[in-house]
């Protein structure tokens, strides 16, 4: 007769299971997160140095005029891309929504960018606004000799060209959790509003729309983060120009850890890109966590 | 076949206490019931006896072996669950042989296990089917036949029958009564139905906020409730509870009751209850409809039966007889009576109170005069 | 699933212009791709008379085995894309196939057996959803070289599985969760233990999640560039890397038709997977999005 808890292999046995992916947490998020900072802290260039020199690499980092166009570049990206891709993809989802034929096909058709990679997208839409072979010739080609759409090569204008592709390669992707979340509401509401009187711009605007909160802000983060780790697209489409203008902060963190050695500031760019995903994770996960959700 | 022995379990998850002490003695071939509603934690009793849950405190003892740390597939036990928990990707007779399979039985041996199960529940038709192709009722056939074929112990079962359509449950239930008149096995049996409780139990235990009530054969806990709830979760309709003064009547008691202006004396037969020191008090009289009918001239004369007058509020017909809701003591009181006695909405008509089985509780504690 | 259904849009005036402009928007959304295609195969004389955007005269596929084995990418001397594209296989067969065991057996134990603390790892293993990977390549880099896999392709591999362990757990966990718990209680019961009712149970009932775990996988490591710039040497690069170096590296004058016949052959893997399998694929990216 025992009188102890038998701990049988069915106790340890689930716990050895996850423990290889419990180390994996450990060591690769926050090991390495912790290293990283602290890394930032240190005076590290070609390899990692531990002497600790403060908050130094931070000032160099915000006193680089490069890093500051970067952070902004980052801004005007993330704004437009986010706020583009919300807006095409909610209303190509309210217009898909209308019983459409062929809604599988208009579908896959809008959503296959993004199984592209970003290298590739890049690649082509650098072809597509090259002035001197793309968009613009074509036009003018066809006879409007005075179009100009050479913003790929205008430093004030290139970052937009990253956003059209952006846009392009992400807005499908929008549309699909919209749509997703546009099917989810439950059909009585609707016609209780119908039968209240509404029309159907109304029953869009007060009803449809603020119950899909919860779908709109998934999708602003997962756009958010898209946009703070860009860096394929940037690469592929400009390489960072021309010149430096539209470099972006994944670029400059790569270019000044692995091309310059200075694996210092590298860090502590890596640490602000950091603290930025957390800032907008962490109010949304709190508000998350706050709300009783249902059921 | 083996007895079971639940010595004062506790079972807590975190603050919550779902199981209070609970003790319980389950003798060899004996069908146990435990009922009551959701919450009442008989889910959770079930579970610590098969080894699912751990208890937190008590122990489990399943003939003169201390169960309660040994993992489920040690204890001997078969189940079947409520959504009958059959494995979707194998046939049915992969499904039943499955247990046997995994304890190593030799092939030829599964297989006349299976055989024989399948004609005890009539099920040979369907063993090379898939679950998704069974009706609830065949899907419930094989989960017991999945449990039938294990040969354990115990048997439990969690509340089998509430997935299926009404008439179904009927015909389960009385197959149920059969195989276990047939094969004489233990059982403890999980379900929130009181007719359910009462049609197949030997013995009942009626829980509550994780305490046993009552534990009693399906008569005792109908005719002699331990205490309130109890009295007035069994039974269907449920028993009338109507508050009232106890007065003395000469030598003995009696409960008053006002009905369209009149009062009444009910008189208390000393063997169901001593009111004596309730006197000018108010206890609860309950008193179940059948005990309340219409006028008979053959029992008019009895010693505890008394005639009162009452006004009929709503009347229900069930076709054997008539449900009339009267109001006595400005309360709601529901009376059987035959449908072609009973009279109209608004109406008045007179009904018999028979009080030998009446039952009293105290008003304050509920519990049992 | 829901539709609002309203009179003024039945009308043929509003479903015309609905058509209209979800076939411009298709159109946007094709013209690229259709772009790219035709491109790849006209030959450069074309091209540099006449118009980049414009039908091919005639039909070559010189453009094609140009970018698969011949065009100089760098400093290499093997020719073409098709070393990086064996890169790429090499890589993402075993990552994908890594990864997507160690997401079932976690999401297993998750959601069929907790215990204390189970949530907690859950919820710190989610993480590595959202970690900028900025914010890693630094230490992996030097790991992976006191590791000595600098450069190599194991070391790609690992990177890939330890960033994608955390979304193939999800996918899994989320799954399992809704599956009726009372069958494995029944097993349980039944005698089985903690690998018995994986194998014999639980994973033949994983067929759907499997399949969008592994596209996903299969996309996100196949697409992937990051890693495979930092983390490969010129013998170990992805195709992804391959292409950029290709398109970007300036010997004389730029070849657009090679340059897209490359574009495709990287795409082309995770096209054909989106073609076949798409309903999935589209699974999987609203799997962890319309919860949140």
């Amino acid at each position: 007769m025992s009188v102890s808890r038998k701990k049988g292999i069915d106790y340890w046995l689930p716990k050895l299971v996850v423990s290889p992916t419990l180390v994996i947490a450990l060591v690769f998020f926050y090991g390495f997160v912790l290293w990283t900072t602290f890394i930032s802290f240190t005076n590290s260039s070609f390899l990692p140095s531990y002497d600790l020199v403060g908050f130094d690499q931070y000032v160099r980092l915000f006193m680089n005029p490069r890093w500051l166009n970067a952070m902004w570049n980052l801004v005007v990206f993330g704004v437009l891309f986010i706020g583009i891709c919300m807006v095409v993809g909610l209303v190509m989802a309210i217009l898909l929504d209308q019983n459409i034929r062929a809604e599988g096909a208009i579908r896959t058709i809008y959503l296959y960018p993004m199984a592209l990679s970003f290298i590739v997208t890049g690649t082509v839409w650098k072809w597509l606004l090259n002035p001197t072979v793309g968009i613009e010739k074509f036009v003018i080609s066809l006879g409007w000799d005075s179009f100009i759409f050479d913003w790929i090569i205008d430093p004030d204008m290139a970052i937009y060209t990253v956003v059209i592709a952006g846009v392009w390669q992400a807005s499908g992707f929008v549309m699909a959790i919209f749509l997703a979340g546009l099917r989810g509401i439950d059909t009585s509401i609707i016609k209780a509003a119908q039968l209240d009187g509404a029309n159907l711009f109304a029953v869009y605007t007060r009803i449809i729309i603020p119950s899909m909160r919860p779908v709109f802000f998934s999708a602003f983060i997962m756009l958010a983060h898209i946009a703070i780790k860009s860096f394929d697209l940037v690469i592929a489409l400009t390489g960072g120009g021309p010149g430096n203008s539209t470099d972006v902060p994944a670029i400059f963190m790569y270019q000044f850890s692995f091309q310059r050695g200075q694996l210092g500031i590298g860090a502590a760019s890596a640490v602000i890109m950091l603290m930025t995903v957390l800032a907008i994770l962490v109010p949304y996960l709190y508000s998350e966590l706050r709300t009783p959700k249902n059921g | 076949m083996a007895e079971l022995k639940i010595d004062n379990v506790y079972k807590s998850f975190g603050e919550e206490h779902i199981l209070k002490g609970i003790s319980l003695d389950v003798t060899d071939g004996e069908f146990i019931i435990l009922v009551g509603p959701s919450g009442c934690g008989k889910s959770t009793l079930l579970n610590c006896i098969a080894g699912l849950e751990d208890v937190t405190t008590g122990d489990i003892l399943l003939g003169d072996t201390n169960v309660t740390y040994e993992a489920p597939k040690d204890r001997d036990i078969a189940m079947v669950f409520q959504s009958y928990a059959l494995y979707p990707n194998m046939n049915v007779r992969k499904n039943i042989a499955f247990g046997l399979e995994i304890r190593k039985m030799p092939k030829a041996e599964i297989a006349e296990e299976v055989a024989r199960v399948a004609k005890l529940l009539q099920i040979e038709p369907l063993l090379d089917r898939k679950p998704s192709q069974l009706s609830g009722g065949q899907r419930q056939r094989v989960a017991m036949g999945r449990a039938l074929a294990r040969r354990p112990k115990i048997y439990l079962f969690d509340e089998p029958l509430s997935n299926l359509d009404a008439k179904l449950r009927v015909e389960m239930r009385t197959e149920m009564k059969k195989l276990h008149q047939r094969l004489g096995t233990t059982i403890v049996y999980v379900t929130h139905d009181q007719i359910e409780a009462m049609t197949l139990a030997d013995r009942i235990a009626v829980m509550k906020g994780g305490i046993v009530q009552q534990f009693g054969t399906p008569q005792e806990v109908y005719d002699d409730p331990a205490n309130m709830f109890v009295a007035g979760f069994m039974g269907s309709p449920s028993m009338n509870f109507l508050r009232c003064e106890v007065t003395k009547q000469e030598k003995d008691y009696a409960v008053q009751i006002e009905s369209q202006g009149t009062i009444f004396q009910l008189p208390v037969d000393p063997k169901q209850a001593d009111l004596s020191s309730y006197v000018g008090k108010t206890v609860v009289l309950g008193i179940r409809p059948e005990q309340i009918t219409h006028v008979m001239p053959h029992l008019v004369a009895e010693q505890y039966i008394t005639q009162v007058p009452v006004k009929i509020e709503v009347t229900e017909p069930t076709g054997a007889d008539t449900l009339v809701l009267a109001r006595i003591n400005d309360q709601e009181c529901e009376c059987r009576v035959h449908p072609q006695e009973a009279g109209k909405v608004g109406e008045s008509m007179e009904l018999l109170f028979n009080m030998s089985k009446a039952v009293f509780f105290d008003e304050q504690t509920e519990a049992r005069l | 699933m829901a539709k609002s259904k309203n009179p003024s849009y039945a009308n043929i005036n509003g479903r015309a212009v609905l058509y209209a402009v979800l076939i411009i928007v298709a159109a946007y959304y094709l013209l690229p791709l259709i772009l790219m295609i035709v491109t790849s195969f006209r030959s450069m004389d074309e091209i540099r008379m006449g118009q980049l955007i414009e039908w091919p005269k005639t039909f070559s596929f010189d453009a094609w085995t140009m970018a698969w084995s011949e065009v100089q990418i760098g400093a290499r001397e093997e020719r073409g894309l098709r070393p990086y594209f064996i890169n790429s296989i090499l890589m993402v067969i075993p990552s994908v196939a890594i990864s997507t065991i160690l997401g079932a057996l976690n999401g297993y134990v998750l959601s069929f057996w907790k215990f204390r603390g189970s949530e907690l790892f859950f919820a710190a293993l989610l993480i590595g959803c959202f970690l900028p990977f900025q914010a890693i390549l630094l230490p992996q880099s030097q790991l992976l070289g006191w590791l000595g896999l600098s450069g190599s392709l194991v070391g790609l591999i690992l990177t890939h599985v330890v960033y994608g362990v955390s979304f193939t757990t999800l996918f899994f966990r989320n799954y399992y969760v809704n599956l009726p718990h009372e069958l494995v209680k029944a097993a349980k019961l039944d005698g089985a233990g903690f690998w018995v009712i994986f194998f014999r149970i639980i994973l033949p009932l994983s067929a759907p999640i499997l399949v969008v775990t592994v596209i996903w996988q299969f996309t996100q490591i196949w697409n992937d560039f990051l890693f495979g710039v930092v983390f490969s040497d010129p013998s170990t690069q992805p195709v992804t890397v391959g292409l950029n170096n290709m398109v970007n590296s300036s010997t004389g004058e730029k070849q657009y038709n090679v340059d897209m016949a490359g574009a495709i052959i990287a795409a082309l893997p995770t096209i054909v997977v989106y073609v076949v399998a798409g309903k999935y694929f589209v699974r999987g990216l609203t799997a962890g999005s319309v919860k949140g």
